[in-house]
């Protein structure tokens, strides 16, 4: 190589030689430092081919077609709804993530070893009341969200062609949520939580032929026990975020790729 | 090869030095020379990937074809600025939301019930109240038909009727776009639906009311047969409503559209 390329690609020596505010030299530095190990800029590059991409958006807006550029403002708080409830997952996830610190689902004792834990959130844990008080109305929140979410999806007709793919995952999506609910009602192991669970079971017990199975596998038996509560927990702080999560992504994804069905 | 090599040597004397990434600058050989155009791609194809390609070509030229017959692409486009704007829009709105569900936390904390016991069942026994309305379904007994051809018995349990008619709520709600493929959007252009809407909403209500019926001050038949006729009648209420504003609006509509896109002229 030429001593003449090589000082081409001093980079050291070009940055001292450019005059840089200390943001941009610590960013540039920064960027060279990741771009030297991971190929940083051609990735950015083809990310940024994507948002120009129009064609990977859907070619007509209702706006243009009934001609509402500047009118739709005052239904603003109806097209928030998605977006509340993903701040409410948000924060329900922040304050489930401190809670399970403190939880643990056991049914031995008595009273059992999950409600004792509530117990002691509760009474003893620093901000512990609030915590789960916060915990509990994010998700009373999001349900709420989620639910009006979906009327106005309806009411504004917006479930529609091109949007039936996506109505679907809505309904798929409105249903992890109560799920979400359910297995997390269950999780103190109160009263409430011990019956609720008993109907959950001769739910399941009621479907024809795949009953047994089905109250074998999301309860762990056909009387609630240690197992039940086991389920619950790993549903709820494991298999359904992921899953709720990813659907999420999806969901808001194919909203980009078609455009918000805007009021008319 | 020696003419490949020539050329190289052309290029880098005269020729601005390439910074797109596509490697020109250290590589002999360009890379248009190995990888395959779009079109090579398509024609070395086939079965189902060459009907791919033929499919995209001609979805491909559909989306040009609007988009070079849309006029809206070239129209300023009315927004704010992502910086500050929509970053302090944002920003206030979700504070603002996040201080609500603090604030109803520090409000109205939730309380535990007595430890699970087995052995007692308690007074009433209740989910949270977004899943009032299914459980409000698993109460339809009454419903339940009783098939003289079994002699007078029911097809199934009434848990598992129950069970069922949440199941085919969901499943309605699933098929829903498949249902109404009308291009109507607003409630008054297709007032059925929206009144349908309506009933919908209600029976949600009056299945939550159904779901504790003990603590309804009502008689639990004269509240079993209202919760099915109220949603029937806010139905008819909002479908007639509806059907009334639906002259005015519709007018209004059209002129805007038609305005906007003026009926091409009959040839005959």
């Amino acid at each position: 190589m030429t001593p003449n390329l090589k000082e081409q690609y001093d980079y050291s020596k070009w940055l001292s030689e450019k005059e840089l505010t200390p943001i941009e030299k610590t960013y540039l530095t920064v960027l060279i430092w990741a771009d030297k190990r991971l190929r940083i800029v051609d990735y950015l590059e083809s990310m940024e081919n994507l948002y120009y991409k129009i064609n990977m958006q859907m070619p007509r807006s209702h706006t243009e077609q009934y001609n509402l550029d500047n009118k739709f403002w005052y239904w603003y708080p109806l097209y928030a709804l998605g977006t509340f409830s993903v701040i409410a997952y948000l924060v329900a996830a922040i304050s489930g993530g401190l809670l399970g610190f403190y939880y643990s689902p056991a049914t031995a004792g008595d009273p059992s070893v999950a409600y004792n834990q509530i117990t002691y959130i509760m009474t003893d844990l620093n901000f512990g009341f609030m915590l789960r008080s916060i915990h509990r109305w994010s998700a009373q929140v999001m349900v709420a969200a989620v639910f009006l979410h979906m009327l106005r999806v309806y009411f504004v007709g917006a479930y529609k062609e091109p949007r039936e793919l996506n109505w679907i995952i809505g309904i798929i999506l409105i249903s992890l949520t109560l799920m979400f609910g359910y297995t997390g009602y269950l999780l103190p192991w109160d009263q409430l939580s011990f019956w609720a669970g008993q109907i959950g079971v001769e739910m399941a017990l009621s479907i024809p032929i795949l009953g047994e199975w089905v109250a074998q596998l999301m309860f762990g038996g056909f009387s609630l026990g240690q197992a039940t509560l086991q389920r619950m927990y790993i549903l709820h702080v494991f298999v359904l975020p992921f899953a709720v999560t990813t659907v999420i992504a999806i969901h808001i994804g194919i909203v980009w790729m078609q455009g918000i069905a805007e009021p008319h | 090869m020696k003419h490949n090599a020539d050329t190289k040597k052309t290029n880098t004397s005269d020729a601005p030095i390439v910074t797109d990434g596509s490697g020109l600058m250290q590589n002999p050989v360009p890379p248009d020379d190995q990888t395959p155009s779009w079109s090579e791609r398509k024609s070395r194809s086939t079965g189902l990937a060459q009907l791919t390609y033929e499919y995209f070509e001609r979805a491909r030229l559909e989306d040009q074809d609007l988009r070079s017959r849309a006029d809206y692409l070239e129209r300023e486009v009315l927004g704010f600025p992502f910086w500050p704007h929509e970053v302090v829009r944002g920003f206030a709105i979700t504070s603002f939301f996040i201080g609500i569900i603090l604030f109803l936390s520090a409000v109205a904390p939730p309380h535990i019930a007595a430890p699970a016991n087995p052995s007692q069942t308690p007074a009433v026994i209740l989910p949270d109240w977004y899943l009032y309305w299914s459980f409000g379904l698993l109460k339809l007994e009454p419903l339940n038909p009783a098939l003289s051809i079994l002699d007078g018995d029911k097809l199934m349990l009434d848990r598992t009727f129950g069970v069922l008619a949440n199941l085919v709520v969901v499943g309605f709600l699933a098929i829903l776009p498949f249902i109404n493929t009308g291009k109507a959007r607003r409630p008054v252009e297709e007032p059925f639906w929206a009144a349908f809407g309506v009933a919908g909403v209600v029976l949600a209500f009056t299945l939550s009311l159904l779901s504790v019926k003990n603590l309804v001050p009502l008689n639990s038949h004269l509240l079993f047969d209202l919760t099915f006729i109220l949603p029937v009648l806010f139905g008819i209420v909002f479908f007639s409503l509806l059907k009334t504003m639906r002259e005015g609006y519709m007018y209004e509509l059209n002129r805007r559209y038609y305005r906007l896109r003026p009926p091409k002229p009959l040839n005959k």
